[in-house]
């Protein structure tokens, strides 16, 4: 280590190994944490179409709408090791002619700083609520649930389920609304 | 310009370069263990970064330019052996270097 350059550059090695174990450390203390919190979801009006899809292979699909309210308080997730949450909201359902159907309605995306107690109203789906056919009329249980992605700075990225659901009927006929 | 730089002394003899090394080990480590504590406490790594830099830091300072005490123990040359009259003339030059790292 004679030389001003030699003991720069293993002065750098020396910090970089031990930022790296560092963060390894970070990742150790908040890799076992349970990250759900609980979730309430309201439905307020409910609809449901028949329309030209597209996107699919026959003619006709059922296309639904859904107004809910969330509210649930995000702040116990939020750790050191969590750069943001990746929230979205799935509908889940089974039709005859499929036994399991995930559909994506509505996304947010919550940074680490932002405000953490979600307490939305009256929000409409970002995203159509196509069914893969017609199963969506008269179909009694459609179970609404709000789930995470945990984007952390160090580690494994979870995806966490909130705990709280909501069932939900769709109505008999086309084009008409349900009120709850 | 180069060159004016490279006519800065920058070595350390042995005992110091050993010392040097300890410090700045010394230094990283415990403003590594510094800044995971107060990055926990306060749930924040940006915190445990900044602390670790401020760590690397002080430890350039510290231990990149040679200061005094890296060179408390010079290495002792031999005196030059005359071999033929030719190197009477390269004697005063060297006796001027010894000086110079003194």
């Amino acid at each position: 280590m004679n030389t001003v350059l030699s003991r720069a550059n293993s002065l750098f090695a020396f910090s970089l190994s031990v930022m790296a174990a560092l963060t390894f450390g970070c990742f150790i203390t908040t890799a076992f944490k349970d990250r759900s919190v609980p979730v309430d979801i309201h439905v307020s009006k409910v609809m449901i179409k028949n329309v030209d899809d597209f996107t699919g292979p026959r003619e006709r699909s059922d296309l639904g709408f859904v107004t809910f309210d969330i509210s649930a308080n995000l702040q116990p997730i939020f750790d050191w090791n969590v750069k943001e949450l990746f929230l979205y909201l799935t509908a889940e359902y089974s039709t005859k002619s499929n036994a399991l159907n995930q559909v994506v309605l509505w996304d947010k995306i919550v940074l680490r700083g932002d405000s953490t107690k979600l307490n939305l109203k009256d929000v409409k789906s970002k995203y159509f609520f196509f069914d893969d056919g017609n199963g969506l009329r008269a179909n009694k249980n459609i179970t609404l649930t709000l789930s995470w992605n945990v984007v952390p700075n160090a580690g494994i990225l979870p995806l966490v389920m909130g705990s709280g659901h909501k069932s939900l009927a769709f109505p008999e006929t086309y084009e008409t609304a349900k009120s709850y | 310009m180069l060159s004016s730089f490279k006519t800065i002394p920058t070595h350390m003899d042995y005992k110091g370069q050993k010392l040097a090394e300890q410090i700045f080990q010394g230094i990283i480590l415990v403003s590594a263990v510094i800044g995971f504590i107060y990055g926990l406490s306060i749930q924040q790594f940006g915190w445990t970064v900044y602390i670790m830099l401020g760590g690397f830091t002080v430890s350039c300072l510290l231990t990149l330019p040679p200061w005094p005490m890296y060179r408390k123990n010079p290495l002792s040359w031999q005196p030059a052996v005359p071999e033929t009259s030719g190197e009477n003339r390269d004697k005063p030059q060297e006796s001027q270097k010894k000086k110079k790292h003194k």
